[in-house]
C-alpha cells in the first residue's frame, strides 16, 4: 500500500478531490497547512490563499496512476508538492 | 462640503483606521495573524447580516422599486468585463486566460466596499435605499460567468477540463453569493419584525465587527503589497484607473435609474469594486492556467484599498454631479 500527499493550494481543493473521485481513490484525509516552499514563504491568511494537505492512502497501482495524474493535471496550474511513500496498513481492504 | 473634507471625513473613520492599521502591522512584520476561521466567520457574519437587513428593506419597499436598479446592476457587471477583457490583453498585455479572470473580478463585486460605501454615505447624510444590498446580491455572479466563458473562448483550448455544471455551480452557489442572496430571501421573508427581532446581534454590533475585520483585511492586503512590485505598474495602473471609469459609468447608470445621491454613490462603488472571495474561487476552478497573484493582487492589495479611501469621496462626487444634470 502507497501513502500519496498532496499539498496544494486550498483553491485547488475541488479540482483534486474530483481527480480522487475518478481515480477511484476513496480513502484519504485533509487538513489545512502552511509553511514555505520553493517561491518562499506561502501567505495562507484567507480560504482563498490557503493551503491544503492531502493524505492518500491507495494500492500501488492507483497510487501510480494518482501521481500521473498530478503531474499532468495539477503541475501546470497549481502551487503543489506530490509525494509518495510505502505503509502498512490495518485493514488494506478498506482502501 | 468640499472633496478634501469629504476624503478627510472617511479617513478617520474607525474601519478605515484599522485598515491602515493592518496595512501596518503587516509591513512592520508584527505577529498579528488572525485564525483562518475567524476571518471566514466575520465574513459570515457582514454577509449574513447585510443581506438579512437588505431583504427586509426589500419587504419594507416593495418590489416595484427595486427591480429596475437591480436589473441595471446586473447588466453592468455582466458588461464590465467585456471592455475589461480587450483592454487587459491589448494594451497591459496580460495573456487571454490573465485577462479574462482579471476582468472577471472587476465585474464581480466586494461586499465590504459596498459596506463601506454605505456607512460612509450615511455618515455624510446621504444614505443609500436600504434596499441596495439587492443590487450587490445580483452583481456578483453575471461576470464571473462573462469571465469564464472570454477565458474558455479565447483562452488555451483543452486546457481545463472542468465540466461546465461546475462552474456554474461555483459561480451561482459560490459561499458568498448564496449566503448572500439566502439572507436576502430570509430578511424578505421576516421582514421588519424579523429584522427587529434580530437587531441586538446583526444590527448593533456592525460597525465593530466591520472595524475588526477591516482590520484582518489590512494585514491581509498589507502581507501583499511586495506582490505589487513584482507585477509591475500595469496592475498598478489598471486596479487604480479602472475603478474610477467604472465608478463614473455606474454613477450615471445609479442616476438613470431615479436612486438618491447616496444610492447612486454606492451604485457607482458597486461598479468600481473589485471581487476578493466569490470570484477567486470560481476563477481557479474554472480558468487554473490564470495566475492568482495577479487577480488577488489587483483586487485585494491595490482596488480595494483605493476604492475605501479614495474612491468613496470620488464616487460621491460622481454621483453629486450626474444627478445635478
Amino acid at each position: 500500500m502507497k501513502l500519496v500527499t498532496i499539498v496544494i493550494e486550498e483553491l485547488a481543493r475541488s479540482t483534486v478531490e474530483r481527480a480522487l473521485q475518478k481515480i477511484g481513490v476513496h480513502g484519504y484525509t485533509v487538513f489545512p497547512v502552511e509553511g514555505s516552499g520553493a517561491k518562499g514563504q506561502r501567505i495562507g491568511d484567507t480560504p482563498e490563499s490557503g493551503n491544503l494537505q492531502f493524505q492518500i492512502i491507495a494500492p500501488e497501482d492507483r497510487a501510480t496512476e494518482l501521481m500521473e495524474h498530478a503531474r499532468k493535471e495539477l503541475f501546470p496550474h497549481f502551487a503543489v508538492i506530490v509525494y509518495e511513500t510505502d505503509v502498512r496498513v490495518l485493514r488494506p481492504e478498506k482502501f | 462640503m468640499d472633496f478634501l473634507h469629504a476624503i478627510q471625513a472617511n479617513l478617520l473613520s474607525p474601519p478605515i483606521l484599522f485598515f491602515a492599521l493592518g496595512v501596518i502591522a503587516a509591513l512592520v512584520k508584527c505577529d498579528l495573524k488572525f485564525p483562518e476561521t475567524l476571518y471566514v466567520t466575520l465574513t459570515i457574519y457582514l454577509l449574513v447580516a447585510i443581506g438579512f437587513k437588505g431583504g427586509a428593506a426589500i419587504a419594507e419597499a416593495g418590489m416595484a422599486k427595486v427591480w429596475l436598479p437591480a436589473l441595471a446592476a446586473v447588466l453592468l457587471g455582466a458588461l464590465i468585463p467585456l471592455w475589461c477583457y480587450p483592454l487587459l490583453k491589448k494594451v497591459f498585455g496580460f495573456n487571454a486566460a490573465d485577462a479574462a479572470a482579471i476582468a472577471a473580478h472587476y465585474g464581480s463585486v466586494s461586499a465590504v466596499t459596498f459596506i463601506a460605501a454605505s456607512n460612509y454615505l450615511k455618515s455624510l447624510g446621504e444614505p443609500p435605499e436600504a434596499y441596495a444590498s439587492a443590487f450587490l446580491a445580483v452583481m456578483e455572479s453575471p461576470a464571473i460567468l462573462i469571465g469564464v466563458l472570454l477565458g474558455k473562448r479565447f483562452g488555451t483550448p483543452g486546457v481545463s477540463s472542468v465540466p461546465m455544471r461546475e462552474i456554474l455551480h461555483e459561480a451561482l452557489f459560490g459561499r458568498s453569493i448564496f449566503l448572500l442572496l439566502g439572507a436576502l430571501a430570509a430578511g424578505f421573508l421576516a421582514g421588519k419584525p424579523g429584522l427587529e427581532a434580530t437587531a441586538g446581534f446583526f444590527v448593533t454590533p456592525f460597525q465593530g465587527v466591520l472595524t475588526l475585520f477591516l482590520l484582518e483585511l489590512g494585514t491581509v492586503a498589507g502581507r501583499r503589497l511586495a506582490d505589487i512590485r513584482q507585477s509591475g505598474p500595469r496592475l498598478l495602473i489598471f486596479g487604480t484607473i479602472m475603478p474610477v471609469i467604472h465608478g463614473f459609468i455606474g454613477t450615471g447608470i445609479g442616476a438613470a435609474c431615479g436612486l438618491s445621491i447616496g444610492g447612486t454613490a454606492l451604485m457607482g462603488t458597486l461598479a468600481a469594486s473589485a471581487s476578493y472571495i466569490a470570484a477567486p474561487a470560481a476563477m481557479r476552478l474554472s480558468l487554473p492556467e490564470a495566475n492568482p497573484s495577479l487577480y488577488l493582487t489587483a483586487s485585494l492589495a491595490i482596488t480595494f484599498p483605493f476604492n475605501i479611501t479614495l474612491g468613496l469621496p470620488l464616487y460621491l462626487g460622481f454621483a453629486r454631479w450626474w444627478i445635478s444634470l
